[in-house]
């Protein structure tokens, strides 16, 4: 729709809208209203000012203008023309008070479909479909129930009696067939109850359904309009019901329809409001492209999730040789099939790039989930990398702290073989020794008995060796009893002192495993090289973290390059997602600090 | 003297055996786990049960565990716990407050012989063995400071062989020293560490070693 064609529907509207005015001025300014009810008929009015017959016809306009605006926004759909529809319709129902007896026929016929497409337009809005066969079946009863009551009533209707509401006395009907009010009058009665009482309230209560089933973005949105739209339907039903039941002092007819007046207005400033908002997110994605070049990778989801102002929107990253989708972080996602979140799935060249798990009502605006991802697919691109980089780290964090993990197994069954197997067998072969010695003695044979002396000390050598080696290996202690006994014989069997400050605890074995070597091969250090006097080694656990602190006051000079075992512990420390560190000036003193993670 | 073995290595528990049935004792059972050894002992209640650490079904410790149940259920039975490797810590753990008819050897000491036969004959009269190894541990950790720094060697020496449980005559054969000898040195040690004069070998053994794992 061009410009010239909305501000000349607006034009018209204006137009019709003076026309409208007139025929309610002259119909019904003047005139006092008779509102019959149960114990006999009261009198409204006369409505000496114009402000009523103002504010109905600033109402139709409003949906013209509404309607106008919609279809200028993305928003090309039924609910632009529907409410187009409603404003004119609105306006023609004044003419209803004309004098001019076709007009009246014609626009009691018509008229009243303006409070039931008022109704659709709030049902089918923002999509311009309703949703269920409720709704759908709610509008229909509505447009059905209008036209064949009202057509009704003007088959049996000649102007002598006031009907509800409205008094269109000395008026005639062209469809009139029989003439007999008291039966018009009846059959006026039941629309009122049927339209005005059932069919409000359903109404309502369909726009109190929709809104407890709405997500919450979409809540945040719908709630002033279905607030508004309440408020007016509420009208019809207090109206019906003081059809049939005494009006109480209180609540006063005028004041109920400017009730219905403001519902109407709020209703239409929300549509409206709720479009430009649309706009505005849409505008907020152009924005999105200059701001997606400042946003760093891991901020990705919350800078979309702004421009589409959804919180709970996440970003998927397509990770092809694990074939799923991962968060920036690389952890695993599994995309929600439920319903309850919606996912936009994003291509390029055919390729799965990333995915959006977004609030559903994101998709009643369809080409605005499109058009953010458009904007911002380089950096999702881009992210995707970063994302996919992350998870193959993550793997190989993994992978290392398992071959450590694996290593630190192997090194503990090597050591209970070489004690259970060798080690074991060994004593045995020295105790059959023993008794061939025992032989030999009473053979009185002395060369073999020294012969086997010397063999069983050599023997008692390989055994003490074989010991040292297992304990080396993974000593036995460690497994036992844990980091601070393990640390406790290493400082006894120790050629210089060592002053331990070691908290005796259990942790995770790789932990102690890890903790252990980097205190035996630092202590190594210093025996071969630094020279020293003073030697401390602690151990303290604090939020989760095992720190390990060897000191000593030696020459230093030590690092993790020049080729000592010191590379090793660094790479066995991070590969428990630790760290290492070593400080160690020239004449100085050595001071290495591992810290590990650990949960217990 | 009556003697259980529990050690799931056949070729070294029946080595054992042969080794204390060639110097008089009476082997009352051999078994493979810690289950058999509590049935052994309840039924032929020996004089000493000599329990292999590492035992099936898990050769973690299993002969620990039982060695102190049956410390706990037969008082008059001693204990001699075999380890491939002694740790001073685990000893203390082990004989707890009461170092009588106890011992925890490391298990090549088996192969000499005498010594092992004189340890299993001590533990089986109430006393104590406890191996070189953890007293030289125990030692070593108090060395850093204080008094034992005001012993002479020789005086060390006989410290050590005290708080394996040895008596003053097994110290003088060790050391090929007079039982006078002997007996001035450990005088002077119990005076030197600031220690009670104790009446007999068991409570020699436990001032000593109370005095060690301070």
């Amino acid at each position: 729709m061009t410009r010239a064609v909305r501000i000349g529907l607006l034009v018209l509207g204006a137009g019709f809208g003076v026309v409208a005015y007139r025929a309610q001025i002259n119909g019904l300014g003047t005139t006092v209203l008779h509102v019959p009810g149960p114990s006999g008929t009261h009198t409204v009015g006369p409505f000496t000012t114009s402000g009523r017959s103002f504010a109905v016809v600033a109402v139709g306009i409003a949906f013209i203008a509404a309607g106008a605006i919609a279809w200028s926004t993305r928003y090309r759909n039924r609910i632009a023309p529907l409410m187009i529809a409603t404003g004119f319709l609105w306006l023609a129902r004044q003419l209803r008070y004309s004098h001019n007896s076709a007009l009246f026929t014609l626009f009691f016929l018509f008229g009243d479909l303006a409070y039931a497409m008022a109704g659709h337009v709030a049902l089918a809005y923002p999509s311009g479909r309703v949703r269920d066969k409720w709704e759908l079946w709610l509008v229909r009863a509505g447009y059905t129930s209008v036209l064949l009551f009202n057509f009704l009533i003007l088959l049996f209707y000649d102007g002598n009696v006031r009907l509800h509401q409205f008094d269109p006395s000395k008026r005639r009907s062209f469809l009139l067939f029989w003439a007999n009010d008291a039966v018009a009058l009846k059959i006026q009665e039941i629309f009122v109850a049927f339209f005005y009482g059932l069919l409000a309230s359903l109404f309502i209560a369909l726009i109190v359904r929709r809104f407890i089933q709405a997500t919450p973005r979409a809540r945040r949105l719908l709630a002033p309009l279905l607030l508004a739209v309440a408020v007016a339907a509420l009208r019809s039903v207090w109206e019906c019901i003081f059809t049939f039941v005494d009006r109480p002092p209180s609540i006063a007819y005028n004041e109920l329809f400017w009730w219905q007046i403001f519902g109407f207005i709020a209703f239409l400033i929300a549509i409206v409001d709720g479009l430009l908002r649309a706009r505005l997110a849409h505008a907020g994605v152009g924005d999105l492209v200059l701001e997606l070049e400042r946003t760093p990778q891991h901020r990705l989801g919350e800078t979309l999730s702004r421009a589409l102002r959804d919180r709970t929107l996440e970003i998927a990253f397509w990770v092809p040789n694990r074939g799923e989708y991962v968060d920036a972080f690389g952890r695993t996602i599994v995309l929600p099939t439920d319903g309850i979140r919606a996912v936009t799935k994003l291509d390029s060249d055919g390729e799965p790039v990333a995915a959006l798990i977004h609030d559903p009502s994101l998709l009643e605006d369809p080409t605005l989930v499109g058009a953010a991802a458009a904007a911002a697919r380089l950096s999702l691109e881009n992210a995707r990398l970063h994302a996919e980089t992350r998870a193959q780290l993550a793997q190989v964090q993994e992978s290392r702290a398992r071959i450590v993990t694996a290593a630190d197994e192997e090194r503990r069954r090597i050591e209970r073989d070489i004690h259970d197997g060798a080690q074991q067998r060994l004593v045995a072969l020295g105790l059959q020794l023993r008794s061939a010695q025992r032989t030999a003695g009473a053979a009185d044979d002395p060369q073999l008995r020294k012969l086997l002396e010397g063999t069983i000390a050599e023997l008692q050598v390989a055994v003490d060796e074989l010991r040292e080696l297992a304990r080396g290996v993974h000593p036995a202690i460690l497994t036992e009893d844990g980091l601070c006994a393990a640390l406790e014989a290493l400082a006894t069997r120790s050629p210089f002192p060592i002053a331990l400050d070691v908290e005796d605890e259990r942790l995770p074995e790789p932990v102690e495993a890890t903790a252990y070597f980097v205190a035996c091969e630092a202590l190594a250090n210093v025996g071969k090289h630094s020279s020293a006097s003073n030697v401390t080694v602690e151990a303290h656990r604090h939020n989760g973290v095992l720190t390990v602190e060897i000191d000593d006051d030696g020459v230093g000079g030590a690092s993790a390059q020049n080729g000592s075992g010191l590379r090793g512990l660094a790479d066995r420390v991070e590969a428990l997602g630790g760290r290492l560190v070593i400080d160690s000036p020239d004449g100085g003193g050595t001071r290495i600090v591992a810290e590990i993670p650990c949960a217990s | 003297m009556r003697v259980v073995i529990a050690e799931d290595s056949v070729l070294l528990r029946e080595g054992i055996a042969r080794v204390l049935t060639e110097e008089g004792f009476e082997v009352a059972a051999q078994v493979g786990d810690a289950d058999e050894l509590q049935r052994a002992v309840k039924r032929t209640k020996p004089d000493v049960a000599i329990v292999d650490v590492r035992m099936p079904p898990t050769q973690t410790d299993e002969g620990a565990r039982a060695a102190e149940e049956i410390r706990a259920q037969h008082p008059d039975v001693g204990v001699l716990v075999l380890s491939q490797i002694v740790e001073a810590r685990r000893a203390l753990k082990l004989f707890s407050e009461r170092p009588e008819g106890f011992g925890y050897l490391l298990k090549d000491r088996v192969l000499q012989i005498d010594e092992f036969v004189e340890s299993v004959r001590r533990v089986g009269r109430g006393g104590t063995a406890i191996d070189p190894e953890v007293v030289a541990q125990l030692v070593g950790r108090r060395a850093a400071e204080g008094p034992l720094d005001e012993l002479t060697p020789r005086e060390r020496e006989v410290l050590g062989l005290m708080a394996e449980g040895r008596s003053n005559k097994a110290i003088c054969d060790k050391l090929f020293l007079s039982p006078k000898t002997v007996e001035t040195h450990v005088n002077s040690i119990f005076g030197k560490l600031n220690l009670p004069q104790a009446p007999d070998d068991h409570r020699r053994v436990l001032a000593v070693l109370t005095f060690l794992r301070a």
